[in-house]
Parts: C-alpha cells; sequence; structure tokens
C-alpha cells in the first residue's frame, strides 16, 4: 500500500529516479519571482519589495508585506487544503465557492449581536432570541452545512457514478442559489464579538497553517492519505485491494466541504459580513493553487506543501503588482500564464518521468 | 384577451380606462440578485406592487449575463406581459433589448444603469435612476472640503478604491474624482494610486493592506462605494492607524457604512434612493403600459451623507 503512494498516472513510483522533489522547483519558482519584483521594485519604485528599506521595522524585512502577502491566500488556501485532496484522488469540486457563500450566509444568521450601538440589529436575520448566540452555535451550524453540501457531492460522484465535473457544478450553481435566498439577497452584518475574533487580524493566517499541517500529515502518515493517492493513481487497482472507494470518495468530498465551510466562517468574521456574492471564483483560485503546486489533474500526484507553496506564488504576485502599481488587468494576465505553464511544465515532467523508466 | 389590452394600452387613453380594470403584468429582469444596492431597489419595487391591487409583478434574475436577460425579456414578451423593467448587466448592450421590446409593442423601462441608447428610445420606453455623475463629485468634493478644514490645504495625498472596471458606475465616479481632483479648490491633492477592489469589501481589505505595506503617507482614500470603503477602514484600524486622521469615502449609504459613520470611522458617503429608483421605474412602466406619457429620463437625486445628517438616513436603503 505505501508504495502505491505518490505513484505518477498508476505507475510504481521510485524515489531514487526522481533528481528533485517537485517542491522545491515550485520553491525555486517562488524565489525566482520574489527576485523579479525586488529588482523591478528597485529599478522603478526606488523601494525594496520583501525587504525593509525605509526603516520602518524592527527586522530587516518589511512585515507589513510579508503579513498581507500570506493574509490575502489564507482563506482560498483553506480551499485549495480540500481543492488538493480532491484533485489528487482524481476528483474536481467546482462547488466550494459557492458552499463559502451560503456557509457565510447560514453562519453569520447565527452569530449576530441583538443591539448595535443602541439600535436593534438593523441586519438582523431572526428575532433577539436568536442573537448574541455563543460562538459556537454559528461555527457548528456552517460547519454542518458544508458537510452537508461536500457529502451531496461525494454522494453523486461515488454513489451516482455522475462526473465529478457534473456533480460539482450542479452543486455550485445549487449552493450559490441557496446564498441568494437565504436572506433574500440582502447581506448579513453586525457579529458577535467572539465571532469577530476568528478571523481578526493574522489568524487567518494561524487557521491556515494548522490546517495545511494537520492534512500534511493526515496526508502522508494515515490510511486515510495511503488510500486517497491510490484511488487517484489507479482506481481498479485500489478497488481490486480492498479499499472501499466509495466511501472513501464521500469522505473526501465531505473534508473538501467542511474545509470551504470553515473558510467561509473565517472569511465573513474577518469581513465582519456576509453576503451572497462571497466567494465567487475562489473555487478556480483554490484549483490553481493546487496545479501550480505541483498536483497532478490526472490524480495519485500532489502535496499540501507543494500547494501551500503554489498560494504563496499567488500572494506574491498580488502584492508585487500592487507594489508596482500596475493594474489589476496586467495581475490577472499573468496569473493565467502561470496556471498554463506550471500544468505544461507537470505534463513535461511526467513524460520524462516516464521516459526513464 | 392580452392582445386586445396591449393594443389598447398603445392605441388610446380611452381605452386605457377599460383595462385598468384588468390586473397590470409587469416582467422585472434584474442584473443580479446578490447584490445589496439592487436588492434595495428590487424589493422596493415588490413591495410597492404589492401594495398596489391589480399590479402583478414578476422578477427574474440575470445572474449578470447579457444573454440570460435579453432571453429573459423575450419570455415576458411572449406571455405578454403589460410593461417590462429591466436593470440592464451591460449597458452597452442595450440595444437588442429596446429592440425585443418594440417588435412586442410593450412597453420598457431601464432602471439605475443608463443604457447606451438612452438619447434614443423610442416613444414608449423610458430610464429611470440617478445621475451618477453627482455621486463621484459629491464625494470627492465633500472629501477635498474637510481635508482643507483639517488644514492640509496646501498639499494631500490620496489612495482611489474603484469598482469593476467593466461597470459604468465605476468608470463615472472615478471621472468624477479626477475631475473635482483637477479643479483650482482641490488640486492639492494627489492621488498616490488607483486601484480596483471590484466593489467587495474583502478585496479592499486586501488592496488597503497592501497599500500600507508600503509605508506611503497619505491623508485620504476615496472609493467608489461604501463596501470598499468599509473594507480599507477595517484594514487600517488592523494597523492601528487612528481613523480621525484619515479621510474616507464611499457611496451608498448601506446600513453597515452609516454604522462606520457613526462611530467616526467613515466621513463621507452619499445616497443612492434605491427604493426610489424602483419605485419611479414601476411607476414609469404602469404609465406606459397604460398608454400614458411619461418623461423619458427620470433623475432620482443623490443626497450627500455626513456625519451632520446621518441620522435622517437610518431607516434607509
Amino acid at each position: 500500500m505505501a508504495e502505491m503512494a505518490h505513484g505518477t498516472g498508476g505507475q510504481k513510483h521510485d524515489p531514487n529516479k526522481r533528481h528533485l522533489p517537485n517542491e522545491l522547483n515550485i520553491l525555486a519558482a517562488l524565489i525566482l519571482m520574489v527576485a523579479v519584483f525586488e529588482l523591478l521594485g528597485a529599478l522603478l519604485m526606488g523601494q525594496s519589495f520583501l525587504f525593509d528599506s525605509s526603516d520602518r521595522f524592527d527586522s530587516i524585512f518589511n512585515e507589513a508585506r510579508l503579513k498581507i502577502i500570506i493574509l490575502q491566500v489564507s482563506i482560498t488556501g483553506i480551499i485549495a487544503i480540500g481543492a488538493t485532496q480532491i484533485i489528487i484522488m482524481g476528483g474536481i469540486d467546482l462547488s466550494p465557492g459557492s458552499v463559502v457563500g451560503v456557509t457565510a450566509m447560514v453562519a453569520m444568521s447565527f452569530a449576530q449581536v441583538a443591539e448595535v450601538n443602541g439600535f436593534p440589529n438593523p441586519k438582523g436575520v431572526f428575532g433577539p432570541e436568536l442573537q448574541d448566540l455563543s460562538v459556537f452555535v454559528p461555527i457548528a451550524i456552517g460547519l454542518i452545512v458544508g458537510a452537508i453540501a461536500g457529502f451531496l457531492n461525494g454522494f453523486f460522484v461515488a454513489v451516482a457514478k455522475i462526473p465529478p465535473f457534473i456533480a460539482t457544478l450542479g452543486m455550485m450553481v445549487a449552493a450559490r442559489g441557496a446564498a441568494k435566498w437565504w436572506s433574500k439577497g440582502q447581506p448579513i452584518s453586525f457579529p458577535t464579538d467572539e465571532y469577530a475574533w476568528i478571523g481578526d487580524g493574522m489568524n487567518p493566517v494561524i487557521w491556515f497553517a494548522c490546517l495545511a499541517v494537520l492534512f500534511h500529515c493526515i496526508l502522508k502518515y494515515t490510511l486515510y492519505g495511503n488510500y486517497t493517492y491510490a484511488i487517484g493513481s489507479n482506481e481498479d487497482a485500489a478497488r481490486m485491494s480492498g479499499i472501499n472507494v466509495g466511501r472513501h470518495k464521500i469522505l473526501v468530498y465531505t473534508i473538501g466541504g467542511l474545509l470551504a465551510a470553515f473558510a467561509a466562517i473565517i472569511l465573513s468574521s474577518k469581513n465582519l459580513t456576509a453576503q451572497a456574492g462571497m466567494g465567487v471564483m475562489y473555487e478556480l483560485d483554490a484549483i490553481a493553487m493546487a496545479v501550480i503546486g505541483g498536483v497532478s489533474l490526472a490524480g495519485g500526484r500532489g502535496s499540501i506543501v507543494g500547494t501551500v507553496l503554489g498560494a504563496l506564488i499567488f500572494g506574491v504576485i498580488i502584492s508585487g503588482f500592487t507594489f508596482l502599481r500596475l493594474d489589476a488587468y496586467y495581475q490577472e494576465i499573468v496569473k493565467g500564464g502561470i496556471i498554463i505553464g506550471a500544468v505544461v511544465l507537470d505534463q513535461w515532467r511526467q513524460r520524462r518521468a516516464a521516459s526513464r523508466r | 384577451m392580452k392582445k386586445t389590452i396591449l393594443a389598447a394600452s398603445l392605441a388610446s387613453a380611452l381605452f386605457a380606462q377599460t383595462q385598468a380594470a384588468n390586473a397590470e403584468t409587469i416582467g422585472v429582469s434584474m442584473a443580479l440578485f446578490d447584490d445589496n444596492f439592487l436588492t434595495v431597489l428590487r424589493n422596493g419595487m415588490i413591495e410597492q406592487a404589492e401594495a398596489m391591487p391589480g399590479v402583478d409583478i414578476q422578477v427574474e434574475d440575470a445572474q449578470n449575463d447579457v444573454a440570460r436577460q435579453l432571453d429573459q425579456i423575450k419570455n415576458f414578451a411572449a406571455s405578454g406581459v403589460d410593461a417590462i423593467i429591466v436593470n440592464p448587466v451591460d449597458t452597452s448592450a442595450t440595444e437588442a433589448m429596446t429592440k425585443a421590446a418594440q417588435e412586442a409593442g410593450i412597453p420598457l423601462v431601464y432602471v439605475n444603469r443608463q443604457p447606451i441608447n438612452v438619447d434614443s428610445l423610442p416613444d414608449n420606453q423610458a430610464f429611470v435612476a440617478s445621475n451618477e455623475i453627482e455621486s463621484g463629485t459629491l464625494e470627492t468634493f465633500e472629501i477635498c472640503k474637510n481635508l482643507r478644514a483639517a488644514g492640509k490645504g496646501d498639499g494631500a495625498r490620496a489612495y482611489v478604491m474603484m469598482g469593476e472596471l467593466s461597470n459604468q458606475a465605476a468608470v463615472q465616479r472615478t471621472k468624477d474624482i479626477e475631475d473635482i481632483l483637477a479643479t483650482d479648490m482641490c488640486n492639492f491633492i494627489e492621488v498616490i494610486d488607483k486601484q480596483t477592489a471590484m466593489w467587495s469589501r474583502d478585496r479592499a481589505q486586501d488592496l488597503m493592506t497592501n497599500w500600507l505595506s508600503s509605508g506611503e503617507p497619505f491623508d485620504a482614500v476615496i472609493a467608489n462605494n461604501d463596501e470598499m470603503a468599509i473594507g480599507a477602514i477595517q484594514a487600517m484600524k488592523a494597523a492601528g492607524i487612528d481613523m480621525a486622521s484619515v479621510e474616507v469615502g464611499g457611496v451608498d449609504a448601506t446600513q453597515d457604512a452609516l454604522m462606520a459613520m457613526a462611530n467616526g470611522e467613515l466621513d463621507v458617503t452619499v445616497f443612492q434612493n434605491a427604493a426610489g429608483q424602483g419605485a419611479g421605474a414601476l411607476g414609469a412602466a404602469l404609465k406606459l403600459a397604460k398608454g400614458e406619457d411619461v418623461a423619458q429620463k427620470v433623475y432620482i437625486p443623490f443626497e450627500l451623507v455626513t456625519p451632520a445628517n446621518l441620522s435622517s438616513y437610518f431607516s434607509k436603503n
């Protein structure tokens, strides 16, 4: 079983034949990108990108920029942790962005305060009896919403045998509809202080880091991880070796839904509001982070470490373009180019790995 | 029956009298349902229609899709509604909608977003909105006055946050900002950088934090809407900036924005009367359905909101 883990396209993986771990390449790309921004910053702005060039901080780094680079990708990064597992298993999930929308709406409506500046909450969804609740209520309800969405994804993929692209596309549309329906499109605001703490300051980064470490260990050292890689490498072989493939698929999609729900709770807390349009396109950013991080869309290959590096590359691009005061148009064009580049590189690497055998 | 009603409504006011006894059906196609402002507009329209006896209203969500919206209009025409209200997804794609309604002989009212063919609309079509030139102008001029009053009249620096760049309101409001900053009274304000935050609070938080990381001194943040202004405020508060030292402006006067203003964080916003636009559009549509004349451009004025007159806006929008 263990040998099957990290296999390539159903073939057995021999660690001795790989020269460098994939993640090192991605790290190199990240460093290269930072170097480009450093160079352009020195040439065009007379400022350093990551270092403290005007002596504003105690350390040699521009701490504010280091923080925002990670902060702005933490929430999509949490979704990317789920996307990584689903893609490694040979699936795809297009629904997390919409699940973020509906979960944020539902969770936030149980997290509202009764009084704002002495007035009754102007955005109250429920009456005062369901306001000022313990912070665990919205968290629990939010996670349940995400788990249900994820479970349904898994059920339709594993039991009803609908291709994952279609099943999760359906969920993407349905969950967005549910998000709009929940409060008839009205935004939901003014949460309790405890709820507001969840996504306050750098807390999203801490959640992201904890979840990344947790799922890195789970994927690497548990049966759950082995099954996930095995199914993605060769589903039939996994089934014949006694893995309950259907049950495992439902489990992985449910975890994907839970992670999206967790991202939604942090996002709505960070913004102190929930809106039906929240999370649009997050799934694509998450998938892109995973792909840039070396997760193969063919399944069976990739890692959480790679995805975290992919997320950081995203963060560096966003901050770098704002640093250079370039328009957002270019940012999107470059982002798209990097995604394509990552896939081309991945395929080239796969072919090379196959020919070296 | 529907066809006769239609013919009557277009032919003469006399026939329209008999028609008033029947239910008027109004089809509404909104650009999208999950926009805060448009939701207030939509709900205002629905509430008003429900309060009127003999008015049926059917509201569809175009989900920001131009093609879907045109299909909805054609479906309304096919089912023989008495008038159509459209909140266009894309203001440059309205020619086809005007034509579709015209061919079916059904009156059409554009609401909130100015169609590109606003000057060539046929007689039974109209446009109800607020004049976008007012919003960014009111906002920027007030910020300019406040900065002068704070003794920064010999030099101030501002960041500008823009909405989605494909949207006419974002383009117009940004132009308003630039026009005001070019005047003799306000040209002491220098724009450090202007970027889009896609109308979104989350994007605005990230953008503001990125700007803060460069350590540039600044005196004002001028945003195209309130959500982005609030995002900027949240980022500045997280960075420990004293909100009394920064002028922040938005547009829309949402509940969240008014609360931020009450807390002394937001300094300027502009009230766009969503319910008023919805009511105006419904009124124009009903009149056109009866064959009466309406003004082809109905402007509902923008109103400046500052801490001084804040309290009278709490119950609106």
